[in-house]
């Protein structure tokens, strides 16, 4: 597999999330090696993040987004740059609510399924890192 | 995202629906369990076969209408869920609490 690297500009309002899952499809095409339960776990993360920003976002005058995705033998790796003010997400080491909960799972999910979760403020803009290492062969 | 709802029996529910369950569709979700509810039909089965993808947003919907369904003193099963949707159940230990049956007629067999 040769490294992989696609960029997607986007805005919410009009956008939301299926752009983010038109974008993954044409990462998937491009990068047909990946295994399928991969490609699942990491677009589940991935999901969930855009889903948490444009969310936090919306009482506002909306928020526009710079994503990088990358796929290479290591793994899978996504950077989301977003213009919302600082502090709308906290992310450390939420645990899974209880299972009659109607929310509070997003940040969770993303911890379970990715190796790494990052969060930097730089230049007035929100930069999000996850990345999912390619499991050993059995 | 549409939901249809058909019956099955006195009040039984089977309500079903084609795409992706998240913020944008879970409220569509939620009116149609509603709907159903208040028709008489507070035992829901809701066949996730057409859904893709979910994510907690969607989840946290499903769960809603699990608990309009127990008040009104029925409940709500589901039925054939996808590998994507399998994973986020099993992540947020949901699993637990609602075991996915293979068909809607199985769901209330008990």
């Amino acid at each position: 597999m040769t490294e992989e690297r696609r960029d997607l500009v986007f805005s919410s309002p009009p956008d939301d999330v299926d752009a983010v899952h038109a974008f993954l499809e044409t990462v998937w095409a491009a990068n047909p090696g990946i295994a399928e339960f991969e490609r699942m776990a990491f677009e589940t993360a991935l999901i969930e993040l855009a889903s948490n920003v444009i969310q936090h976002a919306a009482g506002d005058t909306g928020v526009t987004c710079v994503l990088t995705v990358s796929a290479d033998e290591s793994g899978l790796s996504a950077s989301l740059t977003d213009t919302a003010d600082a502090g709308g997400i906290v992310l450390m080491n939420r645990e899974m609510p209880d299972e009659l909960a109607e929310s509070g799972r997003g940040i969770a999910l993303i911890q379970a399924l990715v190796d790494e979760l990052r969060y930097e403020r730089l230049d007035e803009r929100n930069v999000w890192t996850i990345s999912r290492a390619t499991p050993p062969p059995e | 995202m549409e939901f249809q709802t058909e019956s099955i029996g006195d009040d039984v529910a089977v309500i079903r629906g084609e795409g992706r369950l998240n913020m944008v569709s879970g409220p569509t979700l939620r009116e149609a369990a509603k709907r159903a509810i208040d028709g008489g039909r507070p035992r829901l089965v809701l066949d996730l076969a057409p859904i893709p993808f979910m994510d907690s947003s969607g989840l946290g919907a499903i769960i809603s209408c699990l608990k309009s369904a127990r008040e009104a003193g029925g409940d709500l099963r589901i039925v054939s869920p996808s590998s994507q949707v399998a994973m986020v159940l099993k992540l947020s230990n949901v699993d637990k609490i609602l075991p996915a049956y293979d068909s809607a007629e199985a769901a209330y067999r008990d």
